[in-house]
């Protein structure tokens, strides 16, 4: 029998069903979604977290002004992803939903592995509800909190989740992280890490590399200063975007 | 609150916390049992007190027991005093228009972290459906809190040692409850310090 | 409920329940069984709204042998306690609440000590040596309050337990007749209150069943005992 639209056969027409080699298949499918999308990455610095992307534009026309991959869930975590965008957008409305569930219920906002445990738990659901199908994308979760501090994690289609130093996801995965291996070390600071993630996206990047073509997210520890500043009241936001002019400060280096 | 009869308060000290509850359980003017505890333990340096309607403050306390072990195994780590008031509160207003009919008192000592080195002691209080208070001094509840914030106004002061603690809270809450026909009947006391917990019955009047 | 009470001693507990069944000032029925056993060693005296309390009992009663039988092990009476305190705390948010106040009794046999239970509809539960519900509860209580001392053997109990009766039966308007259960490691016992000395007549009953009776999976008042083939 052959599925229709496949070539994998039978297997890879039930989401819910197995392989005889134990695999299922549409996650499978899911993660070539994945590895065709566009580069992003994330390192961890001793100072803080940076996520960066490549942004694509298919049409010289079109106004990427308007796109937005790096996203702020809450004030202390961010997600980039690769994959398909619209289901960014869903997993994005999702767990901010979440964050802000938690807040309501502790008066704080989530830590990073929290807010990922419940982001992967969406995402396993996916792979075994039945009317759905995987979400197409990886997700890098960049975060900091007073438990854990600062913190990368990546989440897949499977709903399978890491802690990284540093990771890439999408196209060019392996070239990335073979970089990133070698350009990676246990001190690096925020800046450091900024520029490494520069150099790596411009590894196999099609085209000029500006402040329209890629989006930085950036985690910044605070200081016990800032932390007294609140008195303890909230956590001083520490996910951000980069603006434009910082990107196009940081390119000119 | 005035169907079962009960009473606590908390104090803040010089680097502790405590927190003191009378013993009694009634039905209205009669005395069932005076062994009704109602201060309970989060952990070794958090403790609350739930007085009010008793058949609350034990569904109250078996729902927080559950929430407080679910986030402990959830988020890996121990529960802080603030984030507890929260957890209380967010229970209490889920009942908004059938309320617990409790007023939960929370006192507990942070512990430090790397950014927060010094942590202040902690208490709140809330009212039954949430609305949180958090005080710099003393925390009642109960049906002898106006007499408890009369004696906690008179005999507390800044800056207490765990021992002087233990007595300006045991003053307090014995002469308070003695005033007041739904509290007393034996009495607890709870001293948290930072590297241990004092807790001692207290003799009261037992009529 | 009228009017029950219970003692803990030794290594038993006493429950003793009035057996009227009436309205307001009419007495109708004055055999009314209240005490009910709820599992090998555990009773539970049911009081308030009379339909109410038969159907509680009933449901208590079954859930707990379906809890013995599920386990192989009969709920012990501090479980037991929380249970029933969770389905009264339970019924008293719901639309139909049960109008029930109860005194459960019973003896661990996991750790061979007595526990009475005091329980009111609203799910109030206490954890104490002796117990009164009902009008009963304000003649009784100081009764048992003089009397009462740890470790009380049965017959200075049931001595105690005489005199919340007999003090019931002085200060209260109504008129009252009490049946009374016994409950220890052995299981739930009726005592005859009328008879002369109704704990040798007790030990002689349990003397007289033991070296040949198989003991019973659950004493239950209509079902037969499930271990009986």
């Amino acid at each position: 029998m052959t599925a229709p639209g496949g070539s994998s056969g039978a297997y890879s027409f039930s989401l819910t069903t197995f392989s005889p080699s134990g695999k299922l298949v549409q996650i499978e499918h899911a993660l070539a979604a994945v590895a065709g999308g566009t580069t992003s990455l994330g390192i961890k610095a001793t100072n803080g977290v940076v996520l960066a992307t490549e942004k694509k534009s298919p049409s010289l026309l079109l106004d990427t002004s308007v796109l937005e991959k790096v996203a702020p869930i809450c004030p202390n975590i961010g997600f980039v992803y690769s994959g398909m965008g619209p289901d960014f957008r869903v997993l994005v409305a999702k767990a901010r939903k979440i964050a802000q569930a938690y807040w309501k219920m502790y008066g704080e906002h989530p830590p990073t592995k929290v807010l990922v445990q419940e982001v992967a738990a969406v995402m396993q659901q996916a792979t075994q509800r039945g009317g759905v199908r995987p979400y197409g994308i990886s997700l890098l979760i960049a975060g900091w909190d007073s438990h854990r501090g600062q913190s990368l994690y990546q989440v897949d289609p499977s709903g399978s989740y890491w802690a990284w130093k540093a990771s890439a996801i999408g196209k060019n995965t392996v070239n990335g992280k073979t970089f990133l291996e070698k350009r990676y070390n246990d001190d690096l600071s925020l800046e450091d890490a900024i520029h490494t993630a520069l150099l790596t996206l411009k590894e196999g990047f099609e085209g000029q590399m500006t402040e329209k073509t890629i989006e930085i997210g950036v985690v910044t520890v605070p200081t016990a200063e800032q932390m007294q500043e609140n008195s303890g009241e909230r956590l001083p936001p520490t996910f951000r975007k980069l603006t434009e002019q910082e990107v196009r400060d940081y390119l000119a280096l | 609150m005035e169907y079962n009869g009960g009473s606590v308060v908390a104090m803040i000290g010089k680097d502790c916390v405590a927190i003191a509850s009378d013993l009694r359980l009634g039905q209205q003017s009669v005395g069932v049992a005076m062994n009704f505890d109602k201060v309970f333990p989060v952990n070794d340096k958090l403790y609350y007190g739930l007085p009010g309607l008793a058949t609350d403050v034990y569904t109250l306390r078996e729902q927080l027991r559950f929430r407080v072990n679910m986030y402990r195994m959830k988020e890996e780590r121990e529960i802080t005093p603030k984030t507890f008031t929260h957890l209380v509160s967010s229970t209490l207003y889920e009942k908004r228009f059938g309320p617990y009919f409790i007023e939960p008192v929370v006192a507990g000592l942070p512990s430090p972290t790397e950014l927060d080195p010094h942590p202040k002691p902690f208490i709140s209080t809330m009212d039954t459906i949430g609305c949180i208070t958090t005080p710099k001094d003393f925390a009642v509840a109960g049906t002898a809190s106006n007499k408890l914030f009369g004696v906690a106004e008179g005999l507390w002061e800044p800056d207490l040692e765990p021992e002087d603690l233990f007595e300006t809270i045991s003053q307090t809450l014995l002469n308070a409850v003695d005033r007041d026909a739904l509290s007393g009947w034996g009495a607890i006391v709870h001293v948290i310090t930072h590297d241990k917990v004092i807790t001692r019955q207290l003799r009261a009047r037992m009529d | 409920m009228e009017c029950a009470f219970a003692i803990t001693g030794k290594d038993f507990v006493l429950i003793a329940s009035d057996m009227s069944a009436g309205r307001s000032i009419i007495q109708m029925k004055s055999n009314e069984n209240k005490i009910t056993p709820v599992g090998p060693n555990l009773a539970m005296a049911c009081g308030g709204e009379p339909g109410d309390t038969s159907r509680f009992a009933d449901y208590v009663d079954r859930n707990l042998r379906l809890y013995h039988i599920r386990n192989n092990f009969p709920l012990p009476p501090p479980s037991a306690a929380s249970w029933v305190r969770r389905i009264l705390a339970e019924s008293i948010r719901s639309r139909s609440p049960y109008a029930v106040n109860v005194l459960l009794g019973g003896f661990d046999t996991t750790t061979s000590k007595p526990h009475l239970y005091w329980l009111d509809y609203l799910g109030t539960k206490a954890d104490i040596p002796y117990a009164a519900q009902g009008v009963g509860m304000y003649v009784t209580l100081s009764t048992m309050d003089k009397w009462w001392y740890e470790n009380i053997e049965r017959r200075e109990a049931l001595d105690v337990l005489n005199k919340c009766v007999d003090e019931v039966k002085k200060r209260v308007t109504i008129k009252f007749d009490f049946n009374c259960v016994l409950i220890d490691k052995d299981g739930v016992h009726s005592l005859d209150l009328k008879s002369q000395d109704p704990i040798a007549e007790l030990e002689a009953k349990v003397a007289a069943m033991k070296p040949s009776d198989p003991e019973p999976i659950i004493p239950s008042s209509d079902a037969p005992a499930i271990a009986a083939a």
